[in-house]
């Protein structure tokens, strides 16, 4: 039993230790080699071009006020709807799941692109509408800018945010605030003094996840910031590798590897903090009723707020690309813009050969990787919960280290290695840097479903005379099928709008749906790819519903027929 | 089926520090009797347990089961728990959430390859045995927390092991369920020819439903016998501690009797029942609340003990006080309707057969 198991987890270590290691040792090795042709030719040429250039101050300044101004946006946003959602008696709150979960199913890119096509100075319809009304002679709001990316980074960021603070907040004892009620502080101090200071560890790690999601964000950079030329660190690495330009993969792995240095620094800082704050959160189910603080009349704007929010968030994008998909050029919506729709941007698109290539490709990516991917987390969840053992520490510590990774540096580390093999160019090439990429997403929810198992559970059939693979197939398979569908769901939606790893490594023929709609957004090309866009959304909800349908009627089976 | 376990040894590593869980322990568990393993937490009894269906492996020793050797570090022989063929009651009972009453308890005899119409039959012959049939479609998580148990048992008895162990099966259970649960559990043992080891820590338990009682202690067997012997006759100061309230009085042997051995201390001079022990030897008298009988006023006479109370407490069926006697403080029971108040003076005698020395 425990030599099965011991091997189970060095066959794991191995794989796992392949897909996060390789990158990142790939990338040291190029910073330091003279070209993707001259491997391991040693310079420090790479070093001093890419630091040394005059360009890079800016950059640096604008990353900095793009990572830090989204990070903190966002946080406060989440520590306020958290607040709101657990501690008042605001009115509807299921909205506040929808807006912690629908946000995810938009693609980062197509959010982006939505707000440009909103708040661009030229013709950004809120833009036009505004100057009409008004009669104003400059745009009133220009999107191309740091603050635009500031604003579209931290709505992005808001959802993770929130569902990090929200069940910190659900699950703390209020006890230690209704006795500083009794011992005469105000709700408002009763908040500052003692709810905030308790909630700071899991607060300061939505905030720290903020800085590293927003370190490797590349779709607002790349969307918002290009027509402003405001570059930040991912944009500027992508300029380095980017087709158009003389390509220095050297130059780009140098810059990458601080990047990459920061990354994984402040997830393990963030590793640190949740640790901690699951040590505050340890109230047991005593079936206590939170008393829920009345807002009064500060009930209904409040609650108009957060509407207003989640309209932000979910409808706008969505109905500004479905509109744009039918109107022949840009224009505000009016009685003539609806006379005018046509269906020629979607004919267009589905008879584009290179839109099919790339939604076939991403299609195949996301399902052919989401399963691969389920079952290696299954195996490696396994190993972190269950067998814990050295080995398993460090396995949990190497598929953890995945989470920091900025998909475009991990794309040129891979670069790197993939041109010393067969797989450059191919879509398998795509498919590993995706699973190294994106392995957390499997681990993490099937490691919490492993956690919910009680070992007892599995025991009791061994001690019923169950073998091991009969254990697996019986008892643990169908209790783990929700953990299973939640992570094939997480795993396949972020492949079909997979763009910062693809970015680097997608080649003619290996094109995704991301990388296409990018090639649109660079040319102009807004009904085509608002058409494409929806079709990618509407890809990443057929999944969740097919994924949905399937766990609920397999629970079913199992449970009807187990003889 | 007998169960011998030699110089079984189990270490743990935790935060830097060895934890020895098993410390060398030899036991002889005989056939067809309910065998407890008592102890406070920490003692070692669920480690043994665990090591002997096969959850855990030891570091050293061996153990037989019926005249198999399931594990012997010397021969390099482990038998994995599903090929050692005995039963289980589990501490949480471990029902499979995902499954209903007949699936659960179907599981052994499916995973052995039984017939459908064997599994059947079987199953609602062991349902019928645990007073739960019909009951079969249940989802299993909506029986309450005494059928749940029940449903355990049926699913550790369906393929007739001839070993069954419980890892405290009752200590999920409130007061109330516990004492009932605890009665069925015992009639359900009586009619079935089976041995059982039993792990608790609640030392009610041990005596109402064993035949042997095995008290554990830091990883090691302090002492083995009937309930009534570990009951009345401890051999070591631990065990009577644990097993039952006791006051324990320090005392010096004066000299041996036929029958009696007396004792000087506190209390007196005391004589109590006879223990091989040097005149001279340092002791300790153990006496048990229920035990000390007292009476109002001051007495005489051999064993007669005279005291005060000193504090009351109501508990319903008697009054726990306590009383002050040659600078001892006695917890003993006084009836409640004694009429006795803090202060009175009372007195009490000491049958001899009631006082156990233990070497201290």
């Amino acid at each position: 039993m425990d030599r099965t198991r011991a091997r189970l987890t060095y066959s794991l270590l191995a794989m796992v230790g392949f897909l996060t290691v390789c990158p990142v040792v790939m990338l040291a090795l190029g910073s330091f080699s003279e070209g993707l042709t001259a491997f391991g030719r040693f310079t420090l040429d790479k070093y001093i071009g890419a630091y040394a250039d005059p360009a890079f101050f800016r950059v640096m300044l604008n990353t900095a006020l793009f990572v830090l101004g989204s990070s903190v946006l966002a946080t406060v946003l989440a520590v306020f709807l958290a607040y709101l959602n657990t501690r008042t008696d605001i009115p509807f709150k299921g909205l506040f799941a929808i807006l912690s979960i629908i946000p995810m199913m938009i693609p980062h890119l197509l959010f982006s692109v939505s707000w440009a096509l909103l708040l661009n100075p030229s013709n950004g319809m809120v833009n036009t509408v505004l100057k009409g009304l008004f009669s104003l002679e400059r745009a009133p709001f220009n999107v191309y800018s740091l603050e635009g990316m500031i604003l579209v980074e931290a709505l992005l960021d808001l959802p993770i945010a929130y569902l990090i603070i929200a069940p910190a907040m659900r699950s703390f004892d209020v006890a230690l605030e209704e006795s500083s009620r009794v011992f005469g502080a105000g709700p408002w101090r009763t908040l500052v003094r003692v709810t905030l200071p308790v909630l700071r560890p899991a607060i300061l790690a939505a905030f720290i996840l903020g800085v590293v999601r927003s370190l490797a964000s590349f779709a607002v950079p790349q969307v918002l910031g290009m027509p402003g030329r405001v570059s930040v660190l991912a944009t500027h690495i992508y300029e380095m590798v980017s087709l158009g330009f003389s390509p220095d993969y050297g130059k780009a792995a140098a810059l990458g590897m601080s990047v990459l240095a920061a990354s994984v620094t402040l997830i393990y800082v963030y590793r640190a903090l949740t640790a901690e704050s699951e040590k505050y959160v340890t109230i047991a189910g005593r079936g206590y009723r939170p008393t829920l603080i009345e807002l009064g009349r500060a009930r209904i704007p409040l609650f108009g707020a957060v509407a207003l929010l989640s309209l932000a968030m979910i409808v706008l994008p969505v109905a500004v690309l479905l509109y744009t998909s039918f109107v022949p050029y840009t224009m505000v919506p009016s009685a003539r813009a609806f006379s005018m729709m046509t269906l020629k941007h979607w004919t267009d698109v589905l008879n584009d050969p290179l839109s099919l290539l790339a939604l076939k490709n991403s299609l195949f990516l996301a399902v052919g990787g989401a399963t691969l991917g389920v079952l290696l987390s299954i195996f490696v969840g396994y190993a972190v919960v269950k067998v814990r053992t050295r080995a398993a520490g460090i396995l949990e510590s190497l598929s953890f280290l995945s989470f920091s990774f900025p998909g475009i540096v991990i794309g040129v580390g891979f670069m790197w290695f993939f041109v010393q093999t067969p797989l450059y160019a191919t879509i398998w090439a795509l498919l590993i840097a995706y699973l190294a990429t994106y392995l957390p997403y499997g681990v993490r929810p099937m490691a919490s479903a492993f956690v919910q198992i009680h070992s007892h559970l599995e025991e009791s059939s061994l001690v019923c005379g169950a073998s091991q693979l009969t254990t697996l197939r019986r008892i643990i398979v169908p209790l783990l099928v929700p953990g299973i569908v939640s992570a094939w769901i997480l795993m396949a939606s972020m492949f079909v709008r997979e763009l910062t790893v693809s970015v680097v490594l997608s080649r003619p023929g290996t094109e995704v749906l991301a990388i296409q709609i990018l090639r649109f957004s660079d040319d102009g090309l807004w009904g085509k790819l608002s058409a494409l866009g929806i079709v990618m959304i509407a890809i990443s909800t057929a999944l969740v519903l097919a994924a949905n349908f399937v766990g609920a009627r397999y629970s079913r089976a199992v449970a009807a027929g187990a003889g | 089926m007998e169960i011998q376990v030699r110089g079984l040894s189990r270490r743990y590593f935790s935060e830097g520090r060895e934890i020895r869980a098993l410390d060398g322990v030899d036991l002889t568990i005989p056939a067809n009797r309910i065998f407890t393993l008592l102890g406070p937490s920490g003692c070692g009894k669920t480690t043994l347990l665990r090591c002997i269906v096969g959850l855990e492996s030891p570091d050293a020793g061996e153990i037989v089961i019926g005249g198999e050797t399931v594990f012997s570090k010397a021969q390099g022989i482990s038998v994995p728990p599903e090929k050692r063929g005995l039963g289980m009651v589990f501490q949480t009972y471990a029902i499979w959430p995902h499954m209903n009453v007949f699936d659960n308890v179907a599981y052994p005899l499916q995973v052995r390859g039984v017939a459908r119409d064997a599994v059947r039959e079987r199953v609602a012959r062991t349902l019928e045995f645990v007073q739960l049939e019909g009951y079969e479609s249940r989802p299993a998580t909506k029986l309450s927390g005494g059928q749940q148990q029940r449903v355990a048992l049926a699913r550790a008895l369906v393929a007739e092991p001839k070993v069954i162990l419980f890892d405290e099966p009752l200590s999920n259970l409130d007061a109330k369920l516990r004492e009932e649960t605890r009665k069925e559990l015992k009639a359900f043992l009586g009619k079935l020819n089976i041995t059982a080891l039993y792990v608790t820590h609640d030392r009610v338990e041990a005596l109402a439903l064993s035949d042997l009682i095995a008290v554990m202690r830091a990883g090691r067997l302090v002492e083995m016998g009937t309930p009534q012997k570990i009951y009345f006759d401890a051999d070591t100061q631990f065990v009577a501690d644990f097993i039952g309230r006791a006051n324990l009085v320090k005392a010096r042997v004066r000299a041996q009797e036929a029958q009696r051995t007396l004792v000087d201390c506190a209390l007196g001079a005391i004589a109590c029942q006879r223990r091989d022990l040097p005149v001279g030897a340092e002791v300790t008298l153990c006496i048990r609340p229920e035990f000390i009988h007292v009476a109002p006023g001051a007495g005489a006479g051999e064993n007669v003990v005279n005291g005060r109370i000193e504090s009351q407490a109501f508990v319903g069926e008697s009054y726990e006080s306590e009383i002050r006697a040659g600078g001892e403080l006695l917890l003993a029971r006084i009836e409640p309707h004694a009429r006795l108040a803090t202060g009175d003076a009372v007195h009490f005698r000491l049958d001899p057969a009631h006082g156990l020395l233990v070497a201290r």
